[in-house]
């Protein structure tokens, strides 16, 4: 792991100095940025039969924060649930309207190893269905009866387009306060914390 | 009486003679014909020494039974090399052999299967041992002589049989912790032509509770009966009949707790058995059996909610087996024979979960040649055929050999399949759980029930096309091979054996659709190829007259090769935890299938002190750590996993001490050194000390 995380920044810089030598006709690129988010918050009301409701929790890629906008926004919590700014409400109470154009692509691997967003296939939220799909290993979590706890499924990196057509990729660390890498019947859920990559510039790709 | 006085007083005095005397040759002259009464019927259908069988085979004494004190047959299969039992959620002990899980291991009493399985695991504390003349376990493949479910092994309860004119049996009373009362008795007789048998037991225990700090006992009270009557008629020399009625009760009671409400109530089992068999000599070569049974296993379990005083929920099983079989035996020379047989079986399940009662049918029938081509080489051929109303035909067919090198070594090896019919929850299974609202379907309900809960509007998303699920279930099968040698010279056995067991088919769950509640509809598919390989090495020295010690030890691999062949194609991740990022794993990460250890070892000294009656022994059981469950949520037990078992060794320790030689007081202790494990080995009690005193007569 050590030896390709090297390597992969050595590669960066490489391709960082060859761009910034390129012809200056070209327009400059701002830089990748690979952040953590830590403990977003994810309450949400209903549940365990009864409808699930209450609003989502916002966040946006190019600020690096959650937002209240109604319309500058790429995903959004409420319990397990990750809404995208694209496509329609699915149907459930308390939704954000969907006014941009994000969508999402699941990918498998390593948070490294997924370094280009172009190829995947992107979907929206739709009537009925969330892009990232609902329930214990459908989408992004496991459920673990045993332990009663969720748990990132490891290896499952959200690739999202913006709502602005740029390009992200996250890795969920945690559904739980302060991420504990063990949580227990006393962690407090509902609280994201996660890995991601933001290319700032639009329709490129890249994710390194 | 007088006679048997006669004797006794002789017995006594010939002990003391050769007590004083030093006559050892007696002793050994004893121990040889004891070595030569250990024949099975099991690995054959036939009586066969032990040490001929080329097979992998445990024998059980009731001589061990009686020394080690043990009660329920569970107890005593844990403490042999390569078995151990585990216990499921509920509590119920199966058992492991080879690596193989409860549910493919076949449990016989007097040849005849036992029914009654909760989610596959068959329950061995079920069994009382007090009328049990020896247990014989055939390791590997039997599917050629018993059909589905032996695909790791056969375990078979060989019950005693009268053998006196004078009436004799056994009284006994133990006491033991947790206020646990368990009372036997059992008696039999042999008259002229007319033999006959009972035996009673109950057992009554206050359970016990692990964790007081949670609310309700980790076991909760419970009693039980067993009664079993046994007949044998001589019609002729030619002509025999014996008869045999099982009955068996448990009551335990229920206690849980849901969103903080009492739900108090009680499960009952009763199981019945009947078996009839004639044995009929046409010939000096030719011999037949004609055999009937019926078995019904039934489990209640009714709650009631304590605070509102509804019905919380009701759970009926209620299980039938019917069998009819006709064995032939044909001698061809003094020790080669033709075994053939053909049967019936009947089977019919009416459960709550099912839509209606379903009944399965089949015939079989099976051959097996028992040769030797060479005085030194013995060969067994055989094969089975089942035809089944629900899933495809199997045909299972065995060959093994054993090969007397000198007096002293044997080399055995086997090759066989074995394979297990899905079962009737595989099937027909209709089951949503109530609090989060996943759903199982049977295999053969799912694309009705799936159309169904389409047209309520209950699905979101439908994962597989029907085409899919219109061929039929097949059984799960397996392959497995074993290779060893036995070493017998003076005081030293040894026994050696290699194994490895292929499974394919592996019936297993999957998501087949999505509710609109975000939860799964699951049904069975065959998907899994796994498999169990090893060694087991197992050693009995005889030091002196005095002291015997024995040791075992097995090595296990027990792995997944869809999982294999995913971890080297690095699709397989768990998740670092430290930095939280996931990593991918290599094979070398992977531990293998839950609730396996990679070292189990025994260890026995068997303690005798004639001249004082008295005898003691020591056993001791260890196991290496083990997977409980997947913990990280990517379906294998891997080196990240925080889910595992640690190591463990129980003790057990028993002193028997007989007086007048018809009264034998027995103390010990089961789990000496008090172990415990509340969070992960609920099942595992603390020390347990017991008292017992036996009354023979």
């Amino acid at each position: 792991m050590k030896m390709t995380a090297k390597f992969l920044t050595l590669l960066f810089i490489a391709t960082a100095f060859i761009s910034c030598g390129d012809d200056d006709n070209e327009p400059v690129l701002e830089a990748v940025e690979s952040k953590t988010a830590s403990n977003i918050p994810a309450p949400q009301t209903g549940g365990q039969g009864q409808p699930v409701g209450g609003p989502f929790t916002k966040f946006s890629f190019e600020t690096g924060a959650v937002t209240t906008s109604d319309t500058e926004w790429d995903i959004a919590f409420r319990g397990t649930t990750i809404a995208i700014n694209g496509g329609v409400v699915t149907g459930t109470d308390d939704e954000p309207v969907r006014n941009g154009n994000a969508g999402a692509s699941i990918a498998s691997g390593t948070f490294a190893s997924i370094t280009e967003a172009s190829g995947l296939t992107f979907i929206q939220d739709a009537d009925g269905a969330y892009a990232i799909a609902t329930g214990s290993d459908n989408g992004w979590y496991n459920y673990n009866p045993q332990v009663n706890q969720i748990a990132p499924i490891s290896g499952k990196v959200l690739v999202i387009r913006t709502h602005d057509d740029k390009y992200a990729k996250v890795e969920v660390l945690s559904y739980y306060k302060d991420a504990p890498a063990q949580p227990d019947a006393d962690s407090e859920s509902r609280f994201y914390t996660f890995n991601y990559v933001y290319n700032p510039n639009e329709e490129q790709t890249s994710l390194e | 009486m007088n006679l048997n006085s006669l004797l006794l007083l002789f017995f006594i005095g010939a002990l003391r003679v050769s007590v004083f005397g030093q006559e050892v040759s007696v002793q050994k002259d004893s121990v040889l014909i004891q070595d030569l009464d250990e024949v099975i019927v099991t690995a054959t259908r036939t009586v066969r020494q032990l040490s001929s069988v080329p097979l992998p085979v445990t024998l059980i004494s009731k001589k061990q039974l009686q020394k080690t004190g043990v009660i329920r047959l569970d107890e005593i299969l844990n403490e042999q090399t390569g078995i151990i039992t585990v216990a499921d959620q509920s509590g119920f002990n199966g058992i492991q052999i080879q690596g193989i899980s409860s549910d493919y291991v076949m449990i016989l009493i007097d040849g005849v299967p036992l029914v009654g399985r909760s989610s596959g695991n068959f329950d061995l504390s079920r069994l009382a041992v007090g009328n049990i003349k020896q247990i014989e376990i055939v390791k590997g493949p039997s599917s050629s002589l018993y059909g589905s479910e032996a695909l790791g092994g056969v375990v078979n309860i060989i019950t005693e049989t009268p053998k006196d004119a004078s009436l004799a049996g056994d009284l006994s009373y133990r006491f033991a912790s947790f206020n646990t009362h368990d009372a036997n008795i059992h008696i039999k007789q042999k008259l002229n032509k007319l033999g006959y048998s009972f035996f009673a037991n109950t057992l009554q225990s206050d359970g016990y509770d692990l964790r007081p700090d949670v609310q309700g006992q980790t076991v909760n009270p419970f009693e039980n009966y067993t009664f079993n009557g046994q007949l044998f008629y001589d019609f002729s020399d030619q002509l025999k009949m014996f008869v045999s009625g099982r009955y068996y009760t448990e009551n335990q009671d229920a206690v849980l707790t849901v969103s903080d409400q009492l739900i108090e109530g009680d499960s009952d089992i009763n199981e019945t058995n009947a078996h009839i068999r004639f044995d009929h000599q046409i010939t000096s070569k030719w011999q037949l059996q004609y055999e009937f049974y019926y078995t019904n296993y039934k489990a209640l379990e009714e709650l009631q909610n304590t605070v509102s005083n509804t019905l919380f929920s009701q759970n009926d099983y209620n299980q039938n087996l019917f069998r009819p079989e006709i064995r032939a035996t044909y001698a061809i020379k003094s020790k080669s024979a033709i075994t053939v047989g053909v049967g019936y079986n009947h089977e019919n399940l009416d459960r709550t979960f099912f839509d209606d009662k379903v009944i399965f049918d089949s015939q079989y029938g099976y051959a097996q040649y028992d040769f030797y081509p060479w005085k030194k080489l013995n060969l067994i051929l055989g094969a089975r055929f089942d035809n089944h109303s629900e899933y495809q035909s199997q045909f299972s067919p065995k060959a093994s050999f054993n090969f007397k090198l000198n007096d002293a070594i044997a080399l055995k090896g086997s090759v066989g399949t074995g394979f297990k019919a899905p079962d009737f929850r595989q099937l027909y299974f209709d089951f949503t759980n109530a609090a989060v609202g996943y759903t199982v379907l049977g295999y053969n309900v799912a694309i009705d029930k799936v159309k169904e809960l389409e047209a309520q509007g209950q699905l979101s998303d439908i994962l597989f096309d029907f085409e899919d699920l219109e061929t039929p279930l097949q059984a799960e099968s397996s392959v497995g091979y074993n290779i060893g040698a036995g070493y017998a010279q003076g005081k030293v056995k040894l026994n050696l054996n290699l194994f490895r067991n292929d499974f394919k088919n592996l019936i297993d769950t999957r998501a087949i659709a999505r509710k609109t509640n975000g939860q799964n509809v699951f049904s069975y598919a065959n998907f899994d190829r796994i498999y169990t390989t090893g060694l087991e090495v197992d050693a009995n020295y005889k030091l002196s007259d005095k002291v015997t010690i024995s040791g075992g030890y097995q090595l296990l691999y027990a792995k997944d090769k869809e999982k294999k062949v995913a971890l080297e194609r690095d699709e397989v991740f768990a998740r670092d935890p430290k930095t939280l990022q996931a990593v991918i794993l290599e094979n070398s990460d992977y531990f293998g299938l839950v609730n396996r250890s990679r070292h189990t070892a025994n260890f026995k000294i068997f303690y005798e002190v004639s001249k004082w009656n008295f005898n003691t022994n020591l056993r001791i059981n260890y196991r290496t750590k083990y997977g409980l469950f997947d913990g990280n949520g990517n379906g294998i037990i891997d080196d990240y996993d925080t889910t595992f078992v640690d190591g463990y060794a129980l003790a057990n320790l028993t002193l028997n001490k007989t007086f007048s030689d018809k009264y034998t007081l027995q103390i010990g202790a089961n789990n000496l050194f008090d172990y415990q494990d509340e969070e992960n080995i609920p099942g595992l009690a603390g020390i347990q000390l017991f008292t017992k005193i036996n009354f023979n007569f």
